[in-house]
């Protein structure tokens, strides 16, 4: 068995164009996350920090241009050991003004060429997507038993379509569809938001991957399938223990499935560590964007009391002026004079506080 | 085909044959009442020839008023007679037949030709984006959509025949080498200059991208799967039929001119005639095949429709 992590990103960069085409959008600036085997990690964040951009570049289907940039996404798995972006320098060139990218020159249509050669054995067979809205999701002219046994014909040893066909049935039934042999024939649009996505999750499985990612998959759903989705995904993960990503902005999603977490703000890591740690919610120990996150979660005590929703103050920041100094510095109420100047001007790195737990804050650093 | 679509199928062509019925006696009325109220009549002309040969009996039987003559020419309608051509004196039915197949030739070739033009740049530019080759060749089919048919016609008959003399001048007359590809001059020439070329691209271009931008895309290609494969259905045959059915009308109109400039004798040149001689029995029975032909049209577009996704027969 291989040793360290599944997937490693380090210092990964995703831009996007602004409409005028004369500035970026830094959904992902310089992301670095490790996953290691068997573990789920959480990426936890408010809309547009990032998360789902990350895990488009991770699989190389950022469409939108420049799109990836820089960085390194090496995966190892018992098969594939390499960098997911490899020679990803020969097609962009970038131009730094103070640490900060202002220009980029990128051959996009060679990148993606080269991208496709890269990913061809990897997307699906090595690592699986599921995605947010299950039922836009899978193909609405195709019955899904029809799309998991193309996704095992693809991926997996098995080469005969009615073997093919069993393994769907068997992931159907794993994932507790009911009567299997009946939604094998269903089109999407014949199944609930839920069946589609537990159909969803059977063929994200079914290639039998190394890594799973799981942008949001209960976020489109209604709220009591939320919790049978994430019961069952807490289910898989002690059944088939496959090593996850999942990406949600519902921490109680998080707090259920993850071992890891990594909390994402404007395209960085605010706080990466055992899940256990971040999600306590211990001041001391935490980020204050964290902390604030965490305060916003309602309790028992201020639903029963109908007490005001603690909101996080201003606004998610705008990730194409970033501020000089801490991208959260505009909105936290943790700043001591001690390091207001360093917060205001200097972005702090991530700094390690205790075993495997980071945390990008000027109070941690000296 | 999946079984679970024969049902719906059959349901469609039965519905879709009783509208049609309706619709073409709808049209064949209109036409009717149109002919019945344009000014001449074919006797004006025929008249000398009409009165020594006509049957005195059967004048004295015909009705006096339009509605009884349009309900007389649906009786015969029914029992398969349409009646005979004033020019001629053939059977209507006949003759319509006859050149239909040469017409139904000239549209479905010239088809091809806009489609075998069109789809390999709409498919390039859906792919490739607005580079500077796909804007070039988007540019070429809207120059190429613009000529006019019969300019391109007497063009092109000018160049093959009176410059290098590769035809003969009139359809059929004599067994050349080259005699075959005569049939293909109407047909390119149709297929080219009848304006939809460029409708198609865009039309085409746009389903594609927006297909390729849809969700199930991405889960497709984040599975390994092509793209190509699972777009094929909504990208691409949907809109193809769709862009067919609409534009058969159009062709069957610049058909009428083709046949014209190329001496082919198809329903176009019959109808132009028959208008001018004011025939009415010939052109209520071309209108009447026109419209069968158009009709099939959209019949062939809904069936795609049903097969390729059967929640459409559910609406």
């Amino acid at each position: 068995m291989t040793d360290g992590p599944v997937l490693k990103i380090e210092n990964l960069y995703t831009y996007f164009y602004t409409r005028s085409r004369q500035a970026f959008i830094r959904s992902v600036d310089g992301v670095h996350l490790e996953i290691e085997k068997g573990q789920t990690l959480g990426i936890v964040g408010e809309s547009g920090s990032g998360k789902s951009v990350t895990a488009l570049s991770v699989m190389g289907l950022v469409t939108a241009e420049p799109g990836v940039i820089s960085g390194k996404v090496g995966l190892k798995t018992a098969n594939v050991q390499k960098n997911l972006l490899q020679d990803l320098s020969e097609y962009v060139k970038t131009a730094t003004i103070t640490g900060r990218i202002m220009d980029v020159y990128k051959d996009n249509r060679r990148w993606q060429k080269n991208v496709d050669r890269v990913m061809r054995g990897i997307r699906g067979r090595e690592i699986s997507m599921i995605f947010q809205n299950p039922k836009l999701s899978m193909n609405p002219f195709t019955s899904v038993g029809r799309q998991i046994q193309e996704s095992i014909l693809l991926n997996t040893a098995v080469r005969s379509a009615a073997e093919a066909r069993d393994r769907a049935l068997y992931w159907l039934e794993k994932v507790r569809i009911d009567s299997p042999r009946l939604r094998y024939d269903n089109n999407p649009y014949g199944l609930s938001g839920g069946m589609c996505q537990r159909a969803m999750i059977a063929m994200a499985l079914s290639s039998e991957p190394s890594l799973l990612i799981a942008d949001e998959p209960t976020t489109g759903l209604d709220a009591t399938i939320q919790s049978k989705i994430v019961e069952l995904l807490q289910e898989i993960k002690t059944t088939v223990g496959v090593t996850t990503m999942l990406i949600s902005h519902d921490i109680d999603v998080i707090r259920a499935l993850s071992d890891q977490v990594a909390v994402m703000y404007g395209g960085t890591i605010l706080e990466h560590g055992p899940a256990d740690a971040i999600l306590s919610g211990a001041m001391a120990q935490s980020h204050p964007y964290t902390a604030a996150l965490m305060a916003s979660i309602p309790n028992r005590e201020q639903i029963r009391t109908k007490a005001y929703l603690q909101a996080i103050k201003g606004e998610v920041l705008d990730t194409i002026n970033l501020p000089e100094g801490c991208r959260f510095y505009p909105r936290c109420e943790q700043v001591t004079d001690r390091i207001q100047e360093h917060c205001r001007l200097r972005e702090p790195g991530l700094l390690s506080i205790s075993n495997g737990h980071r945390i990008r804050c000027w109070r941690y650093q000296q | 085909m999946k079984l679970s679509a024969v049902r719906p199928i059959t349901v469609l062509v039965t519905r879709e044959l009783g509208i049609a019925a309706l619709l073409l006696l709808g049209v064949s009325f209109v036409v009717f009442v149109i002919l019945y109220l344009s000014p001449g009549n074919p006797f004006a002309t025929l008249v000398t020839r009409i009165e020594t040969a006509a049957d005195p009996g059967a004048a004295a039987a015909a009705p006096a008023t339009w509605y009884g003559q349009y309900f007389t020419w649906l009786k015969n309608l029914f029992k398969g007679n349409l009646g005979n051509s004033i020019r001629t004196g053939l059977p209507v039915l006949q003759e319509v037949v006859r050149v239909g197949i040469n017409t139904l030739y000239l549209t479905i070739g010239s088809l091809l030709v806009t489609l075998l033009i069109a789809v390999p740049i709409a498919v390039f530019s859906a792919r490739r984006g607005m580079t500077p080759t796909s804007w070039s060749m988007t540019v070429f089919t809207y120059v190429v959509s613009a000529l006019p048919v019969f300019w391109l016609g007497y063009i092109v008959i000018y160049i093959s025949i009176h410059r290098f003399g590769l035809f003969p001048l009139a359809f059929g007359s004599s067994a050349g080498p080259w005699n075959w590809f005569y049939f293909l001059l109407p047909v390119l020439v149709l297929g080219i200059s009848n304006g939809t070329i460029s409708e198609v691209v865009r039309y085409l271009r746009e389903e594609m991208k927006r297909v390729f931008a849809e969700e199930y895309i991405v889960t497709a290609r984040a599975k390994g799967a092509s793209v190509w494969k699972h777009s094929f259905k909504e990208g691409f045959l949907i809109p193809i039929t769709e862009i067919i059915a609409a534009k058969i009308p159009f062709i069957l109109g610049g058909a009428v001119v083709v046949e014209q400039v190329f001496n082919w004798p198809g329903m176009g040149r019959m109808a132009w005639q028959a208008a001018q001689d004011r025939d009415y029995p010939l052109i209520m029975g071309i209108t009447l095949v026109a419209a069968i032909i158009v009709r099939m049209g959209s019949l062939m577009q809904r069936v795609v429709h049903i097969i390729v996704n059967p929640r459409a027969s559910k609406e």
